[in-house]
């Protein structure tokens, strides 16, 4: 089964780019794992059948998003120096509760008894045109309210960035 | 925004209250409607109606004191009101979401608009601090909540409620566990938003830092929106399955109550205790939660209505105060009974009705909400609430006895037309539907 070797594969790298995202000590390392961990992420959607995302989200997230934050992280100027440091006990708070949630999901995880796995019966079910008709069709308000929360978002940032200015 | 550019800033508000009023009346023709629109992503039932036109209701008074309140601010007044009609339309979303990716979208449009309108004081650094505050840990509910989304997704296949309570109803004893993580997953989103206990700690920083009428804002419509949903969701989404949630929501219940009102007792800033009595008001709500099985929804109404008409009343007397104070400490209204014994009355009026002290709303209020759950079985639970109410009384009466029992300067505090308009509706109405709760009480 091949498609069982490339899951398990993909499943490993990000697994694995995501922890390096968190143990990396320079935030610049962080960012670059971080987009190894889109792009197999990816790979996840392509083999779902969603192309069409997949494609969109390496654009948005390991294009756009990425520069920005690398950006943002090297004008920020972070260095581990200016790290600051948590003590022990909110440390550990954070691992109890974390563990708590990783227990929950693991435990509800192994009582679960998937269904068996049917593959769609078209396999251009993630090509823009059949996601464009279900977007304008029976996603529609969803896909108009997005514009207006995003609208909310870039009025917000203007708000918030403008220079002051006397009146 | 289109204002704006014709260079009308003093148009905007009376426009905007106007339009609202129209909306207001457009949204109470749909009763009785119980129709779904655009392919079941919006359903306008009587629930919707009504506690949509209680969000509209709040908005209306909150715009109508924007005017004075962004006097010196004028170049946002646009900016700001749009904001605030965006909140209002997430918070529409989250009231007649009949898919889970509406109710998602809704809370993010809140959400999101709020994080800028607590952050909106730019060279404040306290309301820096509110507002990325708030945005980090609301960002982190969103997670959960997009997690637990997923989980059901997977589970029930489907987003739309009443296939996910089809689901539910169907496979009774044999519902996957990933389901009810899911579950508790939304269910801990929606009580961050609602600020209860245990997901509390951003409310009092927030609240204080953010402007004060955008607390005001905050503590009313975001509150009584956020519980309206978990109570759809508790009702609709999850009514099979809620059961299994009682010792989580009775323990949230007990530790909202108690942290709320033992924690306002050692506050000496105005916002902040109203921040806290905001928790404690979250805790009588969440009796209402719990009791959701026996389907209270009238008795939330009535309690939402009643929590929004008295802290509106208190905050349209506070900030015209703050502002010829200088502060937002308790102190800042010491002597106000003597200089202007009708502000110093409304208030009291207010915090009565807050307290929970006939013949206000709030007492009523906290009345049915003790039935309701005695009703559904919950006795210890309803004692520690009533307890709680009881020291909650103290905290209130700090306010009143620093306005009339402490000397303060002889500073004349400036009370605009707009504040004086929407403190005589609120206590108006909070005084008839204290003597006639019927009108709201039996609307279902």
């Amino acid at each position: 089964m091949t498609s069982d070797i490339v899951f398990f594969l993909l499943a490993a790298i990000s697994v694995f780019t995501a922890l390096m995202v968190v143990f990396s000590k320079s935030p610049i390392y962080s960012v670059m794992w971080l987009i190894a961990c889109f792009f197999s992420i990816a790979g996840h959607y392509v083999m779902l059948n969603a192309q069409f995302l997949a494609i969109v989200h390496i654009i948005v997230y390991a294009g756009a998003i990425m520069v920005l934050m690398l950006f943002t992280v090297m004008l920020l100027n972070l260095n581990k120096e200016s790290e600051p440091h948590k003590s022990i006990l909110s440390k550990s708070i954070g691992i109890i509760t974390g563990g708590m949630l990783f227990l929950v999901l693991l435990a509800a995880m192994r009582s679960t008894q998937l269904g068996p796995y049917s593959a769609p019966e078209t396999t251009d079910v993630g090509f823009v045109q059949k996601v464009g008709m279900k977007l304008f069709t029976d996603y529609l308000l969803p896909f108009e309210m997005t514009s207006v929360l995003f609208i909310a978002a870039m009025i917000g940032s203007v708000v918030l960035a403008k220079k002051e200015r006397n009146i | 925004m289109l204002a704006e550019i014709l260079n009308l800033r003093k148009l905007i508000v009376p426009i905007v209250v106007l339009g609202l009023a129209v909306i207001f009346g457009l949204n109470l023709l749909d009763w009785n409607l119980n129709k779904s629109f655009f392919n079941d992503m919006l359903r306008v039932d009587n629930f919707s109606v009504a506690f949509g036109g209680l969000a509209i209701f709040a908005t209306l008074l909150v715009l109508i004191m924007s005017g004075d309140y962004y006097q010196k601010e004028q170049g946002y007044i646009s900016d700001f009101t749009a904001i605030l009609i965006f909140i209002l339309v997430g918070g529409l979303m989250m009231l007649s979401f009949a898919n889970l990716t509406m109710l998602f979208l809704g809370v993010e449009t809140l959400s999101i608009a709020l994080y800028i309108m607590a952050g909106s004081r730019r060279f404040d650094i306290r309301s820096n601090e509110a507002g990325f505050k708030y945005f980090l840990m609301g960002s982190f509910a969103s997670a959960f909540l997009l997690f637990g989304m997923a989980l059901i997704f997977g589970t029930s296949g489907s987003f739309n409620i009443y296939a996910i309570a089809e689901y539910t109803a169907n496979a009774q004893g044999n519902i996957s566990p990933l389901f009810y993580t899911g579950m508790v997953l939304v269910i801990f989103a929606m009580l961050f938003k609602v600020s209860a206990a245990p997901f509390h700690f951003w409310a009092p920083d927030v609240y204080e830092g953010a402007p004060a009428l955008i607390t005001a804002y905050m503590s009313t419509l975001v509150k009584v929106v956020g519980f309206a949903a978990l109570y759809k969701l508790l009702t609709v989404v999850f009514f099979y399955t809620s059961v299994k949630t009682g010792l989580i929501l009775n323990i949230v219940a007990i530790a909202t109550l108690l942290v709320g009102n033992l924690m306002a007792l050692a506050q000496d800033n105005f916002k902040r205790l109203l921040a806290y009595s905001g928790i404690s008001h979250a805790g009588y709500l969440m009796l209402l939660m719990m009791a959701s099985q026996e389907q209270p929804t009238g008795a939330l109404l009535f309690y939402g209505l009643g929590y929004v008409l008295s802290t509106l009343a208190a905050f349209a007397v506070a900030i015209p105060v703050f502002e010829a104070a200088g502060s937002e400490k308790i102190d800042a209204f010491n002597g106000l009974g003597k200089k202007q014994p009708l502000l110093a009355a409304s208030l009291s009026m207010a915090m009565l009705g807050l307290a929970g002290i006939p013949p206000f709303v709030g007492f009523l209020g906290k009345y049915y909400i003790f039935t309701e759950s005695l009703h559904a079985g919950f006795f210890y639970t309803t004692l520690i609430a009533i307890i709680s109410s009881i020291i909650g009384v103290y905290y209130y009466f700090k306010v009143i006895v620093a306005m009339y029992g402490k000397p303060g300067n002889d500073q004349k505090v400036t009370f605009s037309f707009t504040y004086a308009l929407v403190l005589a509706l609120t206590l108006a109405l909070s005084l008839y539907l204290g003597i006639r709760p019927g009108a709201i009480l039996n609307i279902f």
